[in-house]
């Protein structure tokens, strides 16, 4: 393999993991909630909102890990609301996480505007790809595949860690067992003696910070500044790779992926088209990523079974 | 007689004991939001009573100065807010989950676009044009909408993932193919976007003065046709029963011999086709070309809209005419400093109490019996 192909190689795959970043941590959002029965459609909202805050308490602190603690402590707080809704008042999950979006859409403006001054952007804060902040492992540079692993930022790290840690929690501890039974069948669960209330609460406010780490990886991960359009549907299509990937950590790392990889894939010919790929219309690229995910749900993977009792609202009997 | 057209309109009348509960929730909500609104106004440094004047003052809701041109501007909004809410709901109400109203909304205005000033029906007089152009922009729509639902009945693809996708898809194609491309604007003309449609393709203003169109006439007409359909045919039982029974995996409907999967390819046409209305009133009535960013965002209001109204077709309509109002006053609210997205934050915030609306049924409840119980005290029979 010739250095330039080798390069390419590992730039790709760098590439598709800082794409997948967000994606990912939205769709372990929703593997972990709706585990537990709880759908959290307000994931594009809380993305949204540590987006922004990441940016702020980086920009105040010169630091972006003061921003990744904001937006985690968003993130908490945001999951409490649709806890306190959805768990304790047992109110419709779709309704209150549309209710985190439109919110979003407008704070976030109200507050860019009221904190930074300005309307498109917020200004350049500290982030986790600048060169001083990335993690290197010089060593790797010159292997085929493993190159990639040499020069990523934390917060790629963090979401593939994650992804092994929310495995690990659903399938080999007894809470694992516990949120899946209580996305099963809560009264049986209740009747076993597990506090349905409890691990739905647990559940929602652990995924809610998820996806607002998704949030901070958008806009201080490869980027370093807030903008006004986050997240791009980044929280919706986190939603369809946990549906494809059929509401495991894995399916979901798979999933997010495929659409990253379509993505720079898209960008990649997009950028070498020559001759009569030159013809094709831009829009044609553009829509790849989106066409190739409905056409890898024909292809290859089956009916997508939700757990038994996701987006049902528990109550007590009687 | 009086009656008798009654009963064809409305059909048997049916009364539920609390009904006035179902209304006062999003009343009660959106007056909450507003409170809470002003919290956040008030905490940013600035004065809710001037935002709220500014916003109410021009949002056509209320009688003030310029009345007139505002409340023609609400109701231009509102008819494109009920076309997108009324799609989220008409799908709800089967059991779907269905957001492609964004795309849908994108065929709509294309489509509408390009019958308005292709040449064949350019020259025809408007009446028979924007039959033509609304029954294209109708096909379309609800083709699109169609294939979400056709994709999950065939192939089991969840409607989540393939709405957003679908409306990924429209907005490259159309915006990135389209628009830049075979339906571009003569250059020589110097329009960017696609060419304007033709004077007879442009909606009928009834208000003079103003830019407000029969667009409103016909959402009433459909809000009608729709709330129809939901409740007095057999078609709106059958979908009605699939949503009640979504939970249970709509095992009731299928024994009693509903076809399930022919009713959710129908429930996304239609769906499509009334958001695809929406994206023609606004080309037809406002834009009348479809420009190079179309800067959407009517799908997702819809299902804000909806969720405000309920999922009634009646509670779409008046929801509509709140968030329009919003909207047409957001401009003025700039004059005290605040952006104009802030409305999206009384609609989220009025979003946030609707879903907490076991509470303020709660509150309602307990105010309802306890008012009777004191009644009953009064007249000094016996309780239980």
């Amino acid at each position: 393999m010739n250095s330039h192909t080798l390069l390419l190689l590992n730039s790709t795959i760098a590439q598709t993991l800082d794409y997948a970043a967000p994606i990912l941590f939205a769709a372990l959002c929703g593997v972990i909630s709706e585990n537990a029965g709880v759908v959290n459609i307000g994931l594009e909202g809380i993305m949204r909102f540590a987006a922004f805050f990441g940016v702020w308490g980086a920009a105040i602190a010169k630091n972006p890990w003061m921003g990744l603690l904001w937006g985690i402590a968003l993130g908490i707080i945001l999951g409490l609301m649709h806890g306190y809704i959805t768990v304790k008042w047992a109110g419709d999950q779709i309704v209150s996480g549309i209710a985190i979006n439109v919110m979003a859409l407008g704070i976030g403006t109200y507050l860019l505007q009221a904190v930074f001054k300005t309307t498109g952007y917020s200004p350049p804060v500290p982030y986790f790809g600048a060169e001083v902040n990335r993690i290197h492992f010089a060593f790797l540079k010159h292997i085929p595949v493993l190159g990639a692993f040499s020069d990523l930022t934390f917060l790629v790290w963090l979401s593939l860690i994650t992804v092994i840690l929310i495995h690990f929690i659903l399938y080999h501890t007894v809470l694992g067992l516990r949120i899946r039974a209580v996305g099963e069948n809560p009264q049986a669960a209740e009747t076993l003696g597990v506090n349905v209330f409890k691990i739905k609460w647990f559940a929602v406010i652990t995924g809610s910070v998820s996806a607002a780490l998704g949030g901070v990886a958008l806009s201080l991960g490869t980027l370093s500044s807030f903008t006004n359009a986050m997240p791009m549907g980044k929280g919706f299509i986190g939603l369809a790779a946990m549906i494809f990937g059929k509401w495991t950590p894995f399916g979901a790392l798979i999933a997010s992926l495929i659409f990253a990889f379509a993505q720079v894939l898209q960008l990649l010919l997009q950028s070498t088209a020559s001759g009569v790929a030159k013809m094709i219309p831009l829009g044609f690229y553009l829509s790849l990523p989106y066409f190739l995910t409905i056409g890898a749900l024909i292809g290859v993977v089956g009916k997508a079974v939700a757990p038994a009792a996701d987006g049902i609202p528990y109550k007590k009997e009687g | 007689m009086k009656n008798v057209l009654k009963r064809i309109i409305f059909g048997p009348k049916e009364k539920e004991k609390y009904w006035w509960i179902n209304v006062l929730v999003p009343i009660i909500a959106i007056l909450l939001a507003l409170v809470v609104g002003a919290i956040f106004i008030k905490l940013t440094g600035r004065s809710p009573i001037v935002a709220y004047k500014l916003l109410f003052g021009t949002s056509g809701l209320l009688p003030g100065p310029y009345w007139k041109d505002h409340f023609a501007e609400m109701l231009l909004s509102t008819s494109m807010f009920v076309a997108t809410g009324l799609s989220f709901a008409i799908a709800a109400k089967a059991g779907l989950f269905f957001i492609g109203a964004e795309g849908d909304f994108l065929v709509g205005g294309i489509t509408a676009t390009y019958f308005g000033y292709a040449k064949p029906f350019a020259n025809m007089p408007t009446f028979i044009h924007l039959t033509i152009i609304f029954i294209f922009v109708i096909i379309m729509g609800g083709i699109w909408g169609a294939i979400a639902g056709y994709l999950k009945v065939k192939k089991g693809i969840h409607e989540v993932i393939s709405t957003i996708m679908l409306n990924w898809i429209a907005v490259y194609l159309i915006e990135d193919w389209l628009v830049i491309g075979p339906m571009k604007a003569n250059v020589k003309t110097g329009i960017s976007g696609t060419p304007y449609v033709s004077n007879t393709a442009r909606l009928p203003i009834i208000l003079h003065g103003t830019r407000l169109n029969i667009s409103i006439i016909i959402m009433i007409i459909v809000t009608y046709l729709i709330w129809f359909l939901l409740y007095r045919t057999t078609f709106g039982y059958e979908i009605r029963a699939m949503g009640y029974t979504l939970i249970y995996g709509m095992e009731a409907p299928k024994a009693g011999g509903v076809d399930i999967d022919k009713r959710m390819i129908q429930v996304t046409f239609l769906a499509g086709a009334v958001a695809a209305l929406g994206g023609a009133f606004i080309v037809l009535g406002i834009l009348f070309q479809y420009p190079p960013v179309f800067g959407g965002g009517y799908g997702f209001d819809g299902i804000t809209v909806a969720l405000i109204g309920q999922n009634e077709p009646l509670g779409i309509f008046l929801a509509s005419m709140f968030i329009g109002g919003l909207r047409t006053g957001a401009a003025a609210v700039q004059l005290a400093h605040i952006p104009k997205t802030f409305p999206s934050i009384i609609e989220g915030i009025t979003v946030a109490f609707i879903a907490l609306q076991e509470l303020i049924r709660y509150w309602l409840m307990k105010a309802a019996t306890a008012k009777k119980k004191s009644y009953v005290k009064i007249q000094g029979g016996a309780d239980e």
